[in-house]
């Protein structure tokens, strides 16, 4: 509550900044304070869970997971400002507006872990959509970013049309919006039921690029500023899954009611590791190979949301933190750099060594190798699976997509170390290596010991 | 047959062929004006069941303000055959067949689903401006606070998108 409310108002105070703060480059600081003191706010809602989650006004759930999860994306959120603050002033005129933009994307996000009632997650999902509609359109003279931004809104808006007819399919077979006392899965199935839960599923695929409603992905994620690419692939994707994960388990999972979805999910978790790795492997621009490679950590994350147990709730939370500080990090570093393609990379570690092993240490991490925060990301969504029992082909196709996703996530790796070239960097300041060194040690500390996150749970 | 059931009949006649009429016709001016007269005819269905709010925000925002714009719009664009974007077969062919599926499948749900009929007596003064309000501002205040939210950010688009920089 305290983490809605806060980053929704320095959404408006941003909004003042811009009036009043004439330097562009100073703006990040003001985002950077609002995000440290909403962070902070965020965490005195710790009080209001010692007893248990409390229900406020019937619609917006305080529990310790909402809280964590709204700890991690606003933290994520830091990172990004801290790493990427600067570049905002070379996408437009209007910086402090952006800000204003991904605070209230934030404000989405927030609700998005704590919603308990449809109305709330439709709105939530709309916080998180429009505005990204219009970062990906910011940059106004390139006809990409136009593209993007045009094909995100219009197959966005769709997918949230299909979610709202989920919802009212819903509202008419359960005759509640709340998603703790839907509870269709006791008694008789109504009719309706399963021709809503498939359209919610379908449209929440949709917003976290799930095959196949993935096409809008690599377009739009290659097209939009690279500064927002970052922000888009990694906090509102894992802002979007918290939504999905939290409506299904809670809403849809009651009774046997389960058993009817898991399998359609447990396949477009199949088709979305297949698509977004083997697709990965022919691109040949690192902007265009993270975005599918989103695509391919989406099909990880979707992990969480067919298992249904504890260790897929822990999963979820250290998977977004995971991947979402080692993609921002891999971004920021691709901000500096002239030449998105993979020979941009080319001796980028005799040139700028620190640049190179953060990027490594990024990269593994999203590889899944152990000692990075991805690998026991990768190991809990996981062993949520076997131990939900009877999805051991979807596990080993899992690990199998994980090995072909260190292939590509290695050439960059080898451009970097193996081959000679002078890359074109831009200039690199003290606080950016700071901001990188800091996201590296959360990665290697997430890596040795996730419990520090998850001892909050 | 009650003077209620034949207007219901009229109206939702006009409603579904009209509907046809904006997914049908060729020229997009034919198609907007057709989306007008189902717009007229859904304010007319929402007074039938006394939602006179509904009816007439429906009347105001989407009758008046939306859909003159749409009209402005496809004016001013001066969309011709032309300009049109050539649709390939297996196109159509996968629309058809995906929409036609999912028609079945609603209708079939449609027909052995049991809907909870509205208590009259108690229901039909719901859809009237004060009992809305108070529903609004009561049991849904938190959705509509958090929605100035959305709308904020949607307002800031427009001068972010639409500013000479």
């Amino acid at each position: 509550m305290n983490a809605l409310i806060s980053s929704a108002l320095f959404g408006v105070f941003l909004m003042f900044v811009g009036l009043f703060v004439k330097n562009k480059q100073s703006i990040k600081y003001f985002a950077i304070a609002g995000a440290i003191i909403a962070f902070a706010a965020n965490l005195l809602d710790l009080r209001l869970t010692e007893t248990g989650s409390t229900t406020l006004y019937n619609m917006i759930e305080v529990s310790r997971f909402s809280v964590l999860f709204n700890a991690v994306a606003i933290g994520a959120t830091l990172v990004y400002f801290i790493l990427c603050g600067s570049s905002f002033a070379k996408v437009g005129e209007h910086v402090a507006d952006y800000f204003a933009l991904i605070f209230f994307i934030l404000a989405g996000i927030t609700l998005a872990s704590s919603f308990s009632n449809l109305l709330i997650l439709f709105l939530a999902i709309e916080i998180i959509s429009i505005p990204q509609y219009i970062l990906a359109g910011a940059d106004k003279r390139n006809q990409k970013s136009n593209e993007a931004a045009l094909k995100y809104f219009l197959m966005g808006s769709f997918s949230t049309g299909i979610l709202l007819m989920g919802i009212a399919l819903i509202y008419g077979a359960s005759g509640t919006f709340n998603i703790t006392e839907i509870g269709l899965g006791t008694g008789e199935l109504h009719p309706l039921t399963l021709c809503g839960i498939l359209m919610m599923a379908f449209a929440l695929s949709f917003k976290v690029s799930a095959a196949p409603f993935h096409f809008w992905t690599p377009d739009v994620y290659d097209g939009s500023p690279t500064v927002f690419t970052a922000f888009m692939a990694t906090v509102v994707k894992a802002g979007s899954f918290i939504a999905f994960a939290r409506l299904f388990h809670n809403a849809f999972s009651t009774g046997a009611l389960s058993q009817h979805w898991i399998l359609i999910i447990a396949i477009i978790t199949a088709l979305t590791l297949l698509i977004g790795n083997i697709t990965a492997v022919f691109q040949q621009s690192v902007k265009r190979m993270l975005a599918y490679s989103s695509i391919a950590q989406a099909g990880f994350m979707l992990f969480a949301i067919i298992a249904l147990n504890a260790t897929a709730t822990q999963g979820i939370i250290l998977y977004a933190a995971a991947y979402s500080v080692a993609s921002i990090g891999i971004f920021a570093v691709l901000l500096k750099l002239e030449d998105y393609t993979l020979d941009g990379f080319n001796g980028l570690a005799k040139s700028e060594p620190l640049l190179a092993f953060v990027t490594t240490v990024f990269l593994l991490s999203l590889a899944g190798i152990p000692l990075t925060a991805g690998f026991f990301a990768k190991y809990f969504v996981l062993a949520a699976a076997v131990q939900q029992g009877g999805l051991l082909w979807l596990v080993i196709l899992a690990v199998l997509c994980a090995a072909i996703s260190v292939y590509y996530y290695f050439r960059v790796i080898m451009a970097m170390y193996f081959k000679p070239g002078t890359p074109q960097v831009a200039a690199v300041s003290t606080g950016f290596k700071a901001g990188l060194i800091f996201a590296v040690i959360i990665v290697v500390v997430l890596g040795v010991y996730p419990n520090i996150l998850l001892n909050w749970l | 047959m009650s003077l209620h059931e034949i207007i219901f009949i009229i109206l939702s006649v006009v409603s579904i062929v009209t509907a046809l009429g904006v997914i049908i016709s060729k020229n997009p001016v034919n198609s907007v004006l057709s989306l007008i007269v189902l717009f007229f005819s859904i304010t007319c269905h929402y007074v039938m069941l006394n939602a006179q709010f509904l009816a007439i925000v429906n009347f105001i925002v989407y009758m008046g303000a939306i859909m003159v714009l749409f009209l402005f719009v496809i004016m001013l664009l001066n969309l011709n055959s032309e300009l049109e974007p050539q649709k390939r077969n297996w196109l159509k062919y996968a629309g058809a067949v995906s929409g036609g599926a999912l028609l079945l499948v609603i209708t079939g749900i449609l027909r052995s689903a049991s809907m909870a009929s509205l208590d009259m007596n108690t229901a039909s003064d719901i859809g009237l401006i004060k009992n809305l309000g108070n529903v609004l501002f009561k049991q849904y205040v938190v959705p509509f606070e958090i929605s100035s939210i959305l709308f904020l950010s949607a307002m800031i688009g427009a001068v972010v998108l639409g500013k000479k920089d």
